[in-house]
């Protein structure tokens, strides 16, 4: 009983989209914007999150509590709370109405989860087989050992990252100025002006985006852990 | 043409790990580094590997500094107490990746060297602790090394497999003539597998010479055999196949170099390796006690 609960639970807001999926479908300056910021933020998030948790758990520095104390300081913070100071100091270099100062607003708000996350899978991994990896040259040690090892976090990384800039709506307004259109912003203007059709075209691209990288970054690895294994046989 | 550690210094937050270590091994020589834990032997070759920084002295290989190469550079291959294969590669996979080459032809001879043969691609779950430890052994080999540093690669192993493969490893450096730094706690396995032994005592070198040379004037080495919670000097102590009531078990006569040795346990959970006592003989046990008239 409890299980068909929780089932239901977690249909339950897909329930009426698939009952009315859009009729038309056009692609739009906010689908495209949206787009561009989803690849570019993912891909930004896995090399800088692999990159961070990589120095973090390998480093000796004495800076290291404090760069660990930093880069984990706006996962207690709320966006929100951040937002203003965000705001100001973006407006001082004049970045705000531009696709940089939203860019980088998107990114300072998913990176830290993304050094979490890496940071996680390595320590899972373990130091002692990270190691191991250091005896080969540097892209034989990205390719053959590192992207297989931490394949899940990576898609894990692209997955929140993907998410988290679908779910800014406060934040892309405020820095863009409304200048800058995205499926969220859209959308809250479409539901404001009662736009059925436009709403349901742009939550169907909300909820295919993370669906749609998530299964498609699963059959890249797959192939490219298929194509390393054969470079060994 | 040798390893030369000079002046090495290692801190870790307020604890001094090594404190100017000094230590030359000669090419083709297998050297043991022994300490009990905390003496800084396993810092000690991460420095060599690269795995660590130092904070002063030097490591010169085959004439080289070391410092700033990259491990992958080195030519230099560690071998550690878990096997640390890569669990989404087969077996053969894991060797293969290390041959200069990426040969499996390659990687399927070293597999054959360490009694593996046919195993390519095996599963890495699908092999048991002392086979994963051998196809690691073999991965350390197929990146052609000129040094090779272990780092108590036989702990996790059952008595009988590592007899075997300690006698594998051994053979397999000699004939390649590799050199090999050997980490361990256990001395029997340093008399063993080493041509020479280095005493680690809280970062520093105690001293350094032949098993056998150690085993004579270390009290390490069991100069100084315990009875009842107090120490006498070997020279003190009877040796007999009949226990009594104040004598202590002699467990695990050895021979090492064509000599006879003797292992016991002190009551402070360490093992002493006696001096050489060419009576000791394998199988059979011992018993200690003081001499008669003795202090």
């Amino acid at each position: 009983m409890s299980r068909i609960l929780v089932a239901f639970l977690i249909v339950f807001p897909f329930i009426g989209l698939f009952l009315t999926f859009p009729t038309s479908f056009s692609w739009d300056e906010a689908i495209l914007n949206t787009i561009a910021y989803v690849i570019s933020i993912a891909l930004v998030n896995v090399w800088l999150g692999v990159g961070t948790a990589w120095w973090l758990l390998f480093t000796e520095s004495r800076w290291k509590s404090w760069v660990e104390w930093l880069t984990f300081l706006p996962l207690f913070i709320p966006v929100l709370a951040s937002m203003f100071g965000m705001y100001i100091a973006l407006a001082q270099v004049g970045l705000i109405g531009t696709y940089t100062g939203v860019g980088l607003v998107l990114l300072v708000t998913t990176l830290p989860y993304s050094i979490r996350l890496a940071y996680n899978a390595m320590y899972v991994i373990g130091r002692p087989l990270l190691e191991q990896a250091l005896t080969f040259a540097p892209l034989a040690r990205i390719g053959f050992v590192l992207l297989p090892l931490l394949k899940e976090s990576v898609r894990t990384i692209v997955l929140f990252s993907t998410v988290i800039v679908l779910s800014q709506f406060v934040l892309v307004q405020l820095i863009g100025a409304g200048l800058i259109p995205t499926v969220t912003t859209r959308l809250y203007q479409a539901y404001a002006g009662n736009d059925v059709s436009q709403a349901l075209q742009n939550t169907w691209v909300l909820v295919s985006l993370p669906v749609l990288f998530y299964i498609g970054l699963g059959g890249i690895f797959s192939i490219w852990i298929r194509l390393v294994k054969g470079r060994l046989q | 043409m040798s390893l030369v550690l000079s002046g090495i210094r290692k801190r870790f937050k307020d604890r001094d790990v090594l404190s100017g270590i000094d230590l030359t091994i000669p090419n083709g020589e297998i050297h043991a580094l022994v300490g009990v834990s905390g003496s800084g032997k396993s810092t000690l070759l991460r420095i060599i590997a690269g795995l660590e920084t130092l904070d002063a002295g030097t490591v010169t290989w085959e004439e080289l500094p070391l410092h700033g190469v990259p491990p992958h550079l080195r030519r230099i291959t560690m071998l550690s107490q878990s096997p640390l294969l890569f669990p989404h590669l087969t077996v053969g996979e894991n060797v293969t990746l290390a041959t200069p080459n990426r040969s499996r032809e390659e990687a399927e001879v070293w597999l054959t060297r360490v009694k593996l043969p046919g195993r390519y691609d095996a599963e890495v779950h699908e092999l048991s602790g002392g086979e994963q430890q051998r196809v690691s052994f073999a991965r350390a080999l197929a990146a052609a090394p000129r040094l090779i540093l272990l780092d108590e690669p036989f702990t996790n192993l059952d008595p009988g497999l590592k007899s075997e493969l300690q006698r594998l490893i051994r053979d397999l450096v000699r004939e390649l003539e590799l050199t090999a730094l050997l980490v361990t706690h256990d001395r029997e396995e340093a008399m063993l597998v080493a041509d020479r032994v280095t005493l680690l005592e809280t970062g520093h070198v105690r001293v350094t010479g032949t098993p056998v040379l150690l085993s004579e004037t270390e009290s390490t080495f069991g100069d100084f055999v315990e009875l009842g919670g107090a120490f006498y000097p070997s020279t003190e102590i009877d040796v007999s196949t009949e226990p009594t009531s104040d004598s202590l078990v002699l467990v695990r006569p050895f021979i090492r170099f064509g000599h006879h040795f003797g292992e016991y346990r002190r009551s402070t959970g360490e093992y002493v390796i006696l001096p050489r006592n060419e009576s000791f003989e394998v199988g059979k046990t011992y018993y200690l006690r003081q001499k008669q008239g003795g202090i």
